[in-house]
């Protein structure tokens, strides 16, 4: 049973065919990692598995049920709104700039969604919320706002939010892309344990490095379809499409 | 009698009439800002009958003087139809001033919750929160930070403007001033009520900035 399977995917901004044609299927427990050059549609395509894009064309089924399907720019289908929105809840979303809410203590940016959407109770969301504190090295912050930490504290705060949901699914798009260059590392530390302990997890992300470690399969992505899928070892010594032996030599 | 003197002769009056000044202008304030989510959440809104409606509404306040509505709201209404005849000044001064701050606010509070990043709204939708959850939680209460200061220069604005009223009867303190200037035939009464309205205005520019350094704790 595949967790996420994308028919014949597409999207378009007006005349503007960002997304083509792409077929995906994710495998409960697998770590999926896209690769491309900036405009490829690696992030759109993220964004649209959640709805946060609407689709233009093609099929979305989570848990082997049809979520939404599209056709010549309009949505055909959509699964019945209560199971749409249990089914959303299953995916938790890592933002490349964070979107923490400044307002909030670290603490409560892990309670609110429990609180106001599962309908926790505010005791068992700080608990809960407390020990995701602690699984990604912040217990100790939990009561300051946002704008007090580094760039990297705050994308593993967004982590522990995403987690809090309880998710099956963890979208990460460009998770350390807006980090300075030492604070990437403790990213990518949380998101590896979370891979070990057995998330699945589709990740945009141009950290290579994390995507030969910890990918089950790598995928690239090039003018808005998927040119090439395989294993880190198969894509990364053996690219078979021009455009990623390019793309390859200039991140390498 | 010398000048000090008469000015606390006067003063009693003075502050009857400050007194009326500021309970107009905080309640119509208040009740104006809580009619203003509205009105801007309105504005905001998709659904056109409701967008077209709030937009009519703030066009209208804002692009008639407040003097006019005044007037309309207690002589001209009862015209129209005798049911609508608003027998007290106050309740017509208080009608006129929270419909008009209204329309006002309502645009700052478009432009503040506009000025929220939309990744706000994205972080929230993906939490699974509605729009309305996302907009009592998440946006609203960064707006309001942002807000303390139009809000603020609103209010000194409506303190000002309540000066108005004295065309329906009533005895606000510019009203009260002018009674006395011309009874005892002297201009020294608008000394201590222009000290007043400072005092006034301080006061309340004082406790905005004060609830802005509360808000701005996260910042």
């Amino acid at each position: 049973m595949s967790l996420v399977r994308t028919e014949n995917l597409g999207k378009s901004f007006g005349d503007l065919e960002v997304l083509r044609d792409i077929n995906l299927t994710v495998e409960p427990g697998e770590v999926i990692v896209i690769i491309g050059a900036s405009g490829a549609g690696k992030s759109t395509f993220l964004r649209s598995l959640n709805t946060l894009e609407t689709i233009t064309s093609g099929k979305i089924y989570i848990d082997d049920e049809l979520f939404c399907a599209a056709e010549n720019g309009q949505v055909i289908e959509m699964m019945d709104k209560q199971k749409h929105k249990a089914l959303l809840l299953e995916m938790g979303m890592v933002f490349q700039r964070f979107n923490l809410f400044p307002h909030l203590t670290v603490k409560e940016n892990v309670m609110v969604a429990p609180i106001n959407v599962k309908k926790v109770d505010k005791a068992a969301a700080e608990a809960k919320a407390l020990d995701l504190l602690e699984r990604v090295g912040l217990a100790d912050k939990a009561d300051v706002y946002p704008s007090r930490l580094s760039g990297g504290q705050q994308q593993r705060v967004a982590i522990a939010r995403a987690l809090a949901m309880e998710p099956k699914l963890m979208l990460f798009d460009e998770p350390t892309s807006a980090l300075d260059p030492e604070l990437v590392g403790e990213v990518l530390n949380v998101m590896k344990d979370l891979a070990s302990q057995g998330m699945t997890m589709i990740c945009v992300t141009h950290e290579m490095g994390f995507a030969r470690e910890v990918a089950d399969r790598v995928v690239f992505m090039a003018d808005g379809i998927i040119m090439e899928e395989g294993t880190p070892e198969e894509l990364f010594s053996n690219p078979k499409t021009e455009k990623a032996k390019q793309f390859l030599q200039s991140v390498l | 009698m010398n000048s000090f003197d008469r000015i606390l002769l006067w003063l009693p009056q003075l502050l009857s009439g400050a007194k009326l000044t500021i309970i107009i202008t905080i309640l119509s304030v208040t009740i104006g800002l809580l009619l203003s989510v509205f009105l801007a959440l309105g504005k905001m809104s998709k659904i056109t009958v409701i967008n077209k409606v709030c937009s009519a509404y703030i066009f209208f306040f804002r692009g008639t003087p407040l003097l006019m509505q005044i007037y309309f709201i207690y002589f001209g209404l009862p015209q129209f139809n005798p049911k609508l005849t608003i027998q007290s000044a106050f309740v017509a001064a208080m009608i006129a001033y929270t419909l008009n701050t209204a329309a006002y606010l309502a645009e700052n509070i478009r432009a503040g919750i506009q000025s929220i990043d939309k990744g706000q709204y994205e972080a929230s939708k993906a939490l699974g929160m509605t729009y309305a959850q996302t907009m009592r939680l998440i946006i609203i209460p960064q707006t309001i930070r942002r807000l303390i200061p139009p809000v603020g220069n609103e209010f000194i604005m409506v303190l000002k403007d309540v000066s108005l009223v004295a065309i329906i009867g009533l005895s606000d303190l510019t009203k009260v001033t002018r009674a006395i200037s011309s009874s005892s035939a002297t201009a020294l009464v608008y000394i201590p009520a222009m000290i007043i309205y400072l005092i006034i205005t301080a006061f309340f520019s004082f406790v905005f900035n004060k609830m802005e350094k509360k808000y701005s704790v996260y910042e």
